[in-house]
């Protein structure tokens, strides 16, 4: 039996391997988001991906489509002007937890105001991975980064609040979800106005090591037990994952 | 070609949908708001209102990559945020027009009062070396040429080209003929057209080389070269002479408008295309003994010209926003006794 590869049409397969570290779930998420738009059969041309800075913002160099890579936390502004300058495009927004609800935050909160139509993916790892392993706006009550040795005393902010609140599309799931997270990122790049997909992703190097994890195996078990699939809910609890709409 | 009467942020407007702006984003903001005013509402042009700044130049920048000529105006808070994307389109080389109407600051300093103190934030402001083209006219007529101007020099440099003015002049009410200037087009293919990587990251062939120093000299060199080449095409100034005269005033925006009234003791050069420096300056400086920059700030264009010409240059400042021809004369005054 021959596997389908043909979602590789999207990919620049000259620039493998990445530069992500071994263990990293990225490049789990750049293939879904390939197969995904393999799935929607989205033209190369006519699609344009968008990403921030940091190591998930290194993401959109991959896709064999025009692509731009973005000021730290300014993808979902310039993706909304692409959109609003030729409606016709597909534009997708993949970028980390960091910059998209950290620096990018107050871009997020106006443009689901505004419901533009932008896909964003966020691959959210709750940590600053590039820069070293800081806490980030998704990161954990009580979890330990380099900044927050004592372990996390900030609240993790409420995305799916935020989203829903303007009654846009949101959904979430992980790494070890493979085919739930890519029914996520589908049904994501399928709606009409703003979809946010939050993809909790692993970051072993920067993050896991420092809580307890060996590899990046682990963290995905760690996915694995502590995260179940609810897709019949208006609302998702802490540890659910699911598409919310 | 009409005559009309206009305000100077007005014209601006105009003058942009008549060089083909299709997409404005922008931030309410004093002196500027009246270009956002002006273009709501306008068919020819998609207005967003933004968040902030930040977000405004970030959706210009998306807008031009996606193939519309696109502007935003702001003033010295808005400008100040916006830098470090400025930055950012000069290292993807985009198009772009972005308009400041100075006011006083620091910080929200006066806002309803004009001032130049934003001279070297145009040339210096983000972070990294690049090389802007800024043009600064002085009345409402210039105002909608050189909009048209800034349209066209963005285009052919793929850049961000700033278009400075002032509470003063961007207040100020001129009839004008509205004469149709010659429009630069498009060159560079949209987004959703190939498979190209636009980055901030130095770069090569649509590939980030982060770690390479010849690929950075490089683009540089090639980001320097361009801005030379685009801006020989525009060296715009106005030169009033006086042979009587052995000094030269030098003075732009708001503040030439004033240096007319000293035009029987001295000479006077007003450069409009403000960076890069207009070269011509060099050979007109020669024939003056002493060489005066007035500017409604502490000396920003005098230390550019001061540099270029290798010579002492002599400083009228004018701060708070009020021009008064006594507080010149006094400080013209001042420097003839030497102090």
């Amino acid at each position: 039996m021959t596997r389908k590869l043909t979602y590789l049409n999207y990919l620049k397969q000259d620039l493998l391997p990445t530069q992500w570290c071994p263990g990293c779930g990225n490049g789990i998420v750049l293939k879904l988001a390939c197969q995904s738009l393999e799935e929607l059969n989205f033209p190369k041309k006519g699609t344009v991906v968008v990403s921030g800075i940091g190591c998930a913002g290194r993401s959109a160099g991959f896709f064999n489509l025009d692509s731009v890579h973005t000021a730290h936390g300014r993808a979902i502004p310039v993706a909304e002007g692409i959109k609003l300058a030729n409606e016709k495009l597909n534009v997708i927004v993949i970028s980390g937890d960091g910059d998209l609800l950290g620096i990018g935050g107050n871009h997020l909160l106006h443009a689901s105001r505004r419901n533009t139509d932008i896909s964003i993916i966020c691959i959210a790892n709750a940590i600053y991975g590039m820069t070293g392993g800081q806490y980030s706006p998704t990161t954990e009550l009580g979890s330990k980064t380099l900044t927050t040795p004592s372990g996390n005393t900030d609240t993790p902010i409420d995305v799916q609040a935020l989203i829903k609140a303007h009654n846009c599309f949101y959904a979430r799931s992980t790494t070890y979800h493979l085919k739930h997270a890519m029914k996520c990122m589908v049904e994501a790049l399928k709606h009409r106005g703003l979809s946010f997909a939050e993809i909790k992703t692993q970051c072993i190097t920067n993050d896991g090591r420092r809580r307890g994890f060996k590899n990046g195996y682990e963290m995905l078990m760690y996915y694995k037990d502590n995260y179940k699939i609810n897709n019949n809910s208006n609302e998702l609890k802490h540890n659910e994952i699911g598409i919310v709409g | 070609m009409a005559k009309i009467l206009l305000q100077g942020n007005q014209a601006i407007a105009l003058a942009a949908i008549k060089a083909g702006m299709k997409f404005f984003a922008g931030y309410p903001i004093t002196p500027a708001s009246e270009i956002l005013h002006e273009l709501t509402n306008k068919k020819e042009v998609k207005v967003l209102q933004m968040e902030d700044e930040i977000a405004s130049v970030n959706a210009i920048i998306g807008a031009s990559l996606a193939g519309v000529k696109s502007m935003t105006a702001t003033s010295g808070p808005g400008f100040s945020l916006m830098q470090e994307s400025i930055g950012y389109a000069h290292m993807m080389e985009v198009p772009l027009v972005i308009v400041n109407v100075q006011r006083v600051g620091p910080s929200t300093g006066m806002p309803t009062f004009p001032a130049q103190g934003d001279i070297l934030q145009c040339k210096y402001g983000s972070h990294g070396d690049y090389f802007p083209i800024v043009f600064y006219p002085n009345s409402v007529d210039e105002l909608y040429k050189y909009t048209i101007t800034a349209f066209n020099a963005a285009e052919e440099s793929l850049s961000p080209v700033i278009l400075l003015s002032d509470g003063y002049v961007g207040h100020l009410y001129e009839t004008i003929e509205t004469v149709d200037y010659p429009v630069s087009e498009r060159a560079m293919a949209p987004l959703g057209t190939s498979n190209r990587h636009f980055t901030g990251l130095t770069h090569e062939d649509s590939k980030p080389a982060t770690s390479n120093p010849e690929v950075h000299k490089k683009l540089i060199k090639h980001l320097e070269t361009k801005q030379k080449k685009v801006s020989k095409k525009y060296n715009d100034y106005e030169y009033i002479e006086n042979n009587s005269s052995d000094t030269l005033l030098i003075a732009y925006g708001a503040m030439s408008r004033a240096s007319y009234n000293f035009k029987d003791d001295y000479s006077i050069f007003r450069p409009i295309r403000i960076f890069p420096i207009v070269e011509k300056i060099k050979e007109i400086a020669k024939k003056y003994k002493e060489i005066i920059v007035m500017e409604m700030n502490t000396g920003q264009y005098k230390s550019e010209v001061e540099k270029l010409l290798h010579r002492e240059v002599k400083l009228v400042p004018i701060l708070g926003g009020k021009i008064d021809l006594q507080d010149i004369w006094g400080g013209l005054r001042r420097l003839k006794r030497g102090k």
